[in-house]
């Protein structure tokens, strides 16, 4: 890989970080938290790519003025740290240390052993990935794959009670979590609405479910609520927002459960920006 | 821009110094050969700046078509799986070779002389202590272990960081505490599981290693005519080797992560000693991020306590993506003979604290 095109590829992986980090496609793939992270490492790549390219042209207008040839010969003694005391901020030099990279990493025959490996090729193919695929959010396929999980809360401290609103919009993981560890006490009278996207279950059921992340999609872990009379069974990944009441059922105290809830209405609905929660 | 700059390495490539100080101790690795072979005669090469350019051409005129294999569930779930394993790791990866970049550029080897014992069986312990420091995952560790290595740390104390810093540093022990509400006992037993694992590697390595298995990072090449520049090559350049391999890495997880069926995990939930080993497979399998493992750990409410722990201990330390990294950066030799080693020992330790504690 010659050094113009380890520039050019560190642009390119920076600048897909970037791409889907400037709009809400980085939430897709990972916690939301991550975000400073991703601009952050995005905005280092792209600089360290763009300050690599200017490396080359200078050192090729440099050659261009003929002064590399008698640098090559000085190159033996590049290896010691005495360009420690070097004050030299990085400017253009006209002792023909530079010339060093490019014995180094040009598309000669002898330099082997010391640019990245070809394996740096592969970084192309989650940039191709970004920008021709887009992989999708996850969906059905994967909480139809997995058993859902309700988190025991923190501490055994009483659960604030819901917010006003009629209905009130609550989340999937925070009804699981109200209705299976804490018997859906705060729940109880309430007219709660909630989003989520269909998952198949056995039977003909469906789920309405929810992925949660903690820091990627690798780690997505699935949770479901059984609606009861719902008006229809919608397609798998169709998201909905269905209105309605908790109901006992499903099981209490136990990780593995799936509570019930009564549907009073439901319409179909786009997909939120962020698809996990 | 290109014909120029081949034109010019043909003027340096007779160099008969140039040769001499290109042919490190790796030079025999046949990875790098330039797919390119400029004749001197030529004024225009086909170098990979044209491969580069006439590739992406191609895909960008061929994207409907592309885009079109990825219709059914198990794929799109596998790139989706494969995209956020690379850009998760990705901020963590460019700490790593900053802090590696760092290392290179401003800190002088004297300094780790100073700070580490000299005896190595010594040091050992204090890397492994030293993890603490880094509050990075494993994609940050594997670049700082070989900067290390590079300033001339001995191979053993850098590779106890190497496995320590992903799983006891603040943030992952943290996140621990706060995954396992009602067990909080088990970031203890994570902290002790992993030093003691790390510190035993450690002691092997001294013991059993061979110098010749480990290809230490080589960083002379790289460093410029000041220290920004150093500090600059140092980075792109571990960037692009380890970002490679962790290409290789996501994509071998992502597979494993849609097309292994998850009913066998079921099958060996009830036998302890077999959900140990499983876990500690799992873990590998998956290669989630240290940093948030402790919840998916908490979600496999159906294994034991122990069988958990011994997925928090393995899973920083030996898994698809930090496989490849140490592929990459310190040769396969090195990693076909360290990784399971370290599984060996990691599952131990998880069984053998998570006996006495949990």
């Amino acid at each position: 890989m010659t050094r113009e095109v380890q520039a050019v590829v560190l642009v390119f992986v920076g600048g897909a970080i970037l791409r889907i980090t400037a709009s809400d496609t980085y939430l897709r793939y990972v916690k939301e938290s991550l975000r400073p992270w991703l601009l952050a490492s995005s905005i280092i790549l792209i600089g360290l790519g763009l300050l690599a390219l200017l490396d080359i042209v200078r050192e090729s207008r440099r050659e261009q003025a003929g002064l590399s040839v008698q640098g090559a010969a000085e190159r033996g003694h590049l290896g010691d740290d005495s360009r420690g005391g070097n004050p030299d901020g990085g400017g253009p030099r006209l002792d023909g240390e530079p010339d060093l990279n490019d014995g180094e990493d040009d598309s000669s025959s002898h330099h082997h052993a010391h640019g990245p490996s070809r394996a740096a090729w592969l970084l192309l193919l989650p940039v191709l990935a970004i920008f021709l695929v887009a992989p999708p959010a996850l969906g059905s396929y994967t909480a139809s794959r997995q058993v859902a999980v309700v988190a025991a809360p923190g501490s055994d401290a009483q659960l604030p009670t819901l917010p006003p609103g009629d209905p009130v919009p609550v989340l999937v993981s925070d009804y699981a979590l109200r209705a299976v560890w804490d018997s859906g006490k705060t729940l109880e009278g309430r007219n709660i609405s909630m989003t989520g996207f269909v998952s198949p279950g056995k039977n003909g059921k469906w789920y309405l479910t929810r992925l949660t992340l903690t820091c990627c999609a690798a780690d997505a872990i699935a949770v479901k609520v059984l609606p009861i009379d719902a008006p229809s069974a919608p397609l798998p990944d169709t998201w909905v927002t269905v209105t309605g009441s908790w109901v006992p059922g499903g099981g209490t105290n136990n990780p593995n459960a799936i509570p019930w809830f009564k549907v009073a209405s439901m319409k179909v609905v786009g997909q939120p920006d962020n698809p996990y929660e | 821009m290109s014909d120029q700059l081949s034109s010019s390495s043909d003027v340096t490539n007779p160099d008969p110094v140039s040769a001499s100080t290109n042919a490190g101790p790796a030079s025999s690795d046949p990875t790098n050969s330039n797919p390119s072979s400029p004749s001197p005669q030529s004024k225009w090469s086909f170098g990979s700046l044209e491969v580069l350019t006439i590739g992406l051409v191609v895909l960008i005129l061929g994207q409907r078509w592309i885009a079109s294999w990825f219709t059914s569930p198990e794929l799109r779930t596998a790139a989706t799986v494969f995209v956020s394993i690379v850009v998760q790791a990705i901020p963590f990866l460019v700490l790593g070779v900053v802090l590696s970049g760092l290392i290179a550029a401003y800190v002088p080897p004297s300094f780790f002389v100073k700070v580490l014992p000299k005896r190595p069986a010594l040091a050992v312990p204090v890397a492994g202590v030293a993890g603490v420091l880094l509050p990075g995952c494993e994609c940050a560790s594997v670049p700082v272990a070989g900067g290390l290595m590079a300033r001339g740390v001995a191979p053993a104390a850098a590779l106890t960081f190497l496995l320590s810093s992903p799983a006891i540093n603040p943030v992952v022990i943290v996140s621990t505490f706060v995954a396992f509400p009602r067990n909080h006992e088990m970031a203890l037993a994570r902290l002790l599981a992993s030093l003691l694992a790390s510190v035993l590697m450690g002691w092997l390595w001294l013991r059993f290693g061979k110098g010749e298995w480990l290809k230490v990072p080589a960083r002379d090449h790289l460093l410029g005519s000041s220290r920004f520049q150093s500090f600059r090559q140092v980075a792109a350049h571990d960037f692009l080797h380890a970002g490679g391999f962790l290409v290789i890495g996501a994509f071998a997880a992502a597979v494993l992560n849609v097309f292994i069926p998850t009913e066998w995990l079921q099958a060996v939930a009830d036998r302890p000693a077999l959900s140990v080993v499983a876990l500690g497979l799992l873990a590998v399998v998956l290669s989630v991020c240290s940093e948030a493992d402790a919840f998916v750990a908490a979600s496999l409410t159906q294994f034991s306590l122990t069988g958990r722990l011994a997925f928090l201990v393995v899973g920083p330390m030996v898994d698809m993506k930090l496989f490849a990294l140490q592929a990459g950066t310190f040769g396969r030799r090195f990693a076909v003979r360290f990784a399971p080693t370290t599984f060996v020992v990691a599952v131990m330790c998880a069984s053998l604290i998570g006996w006495w504690l949990l």
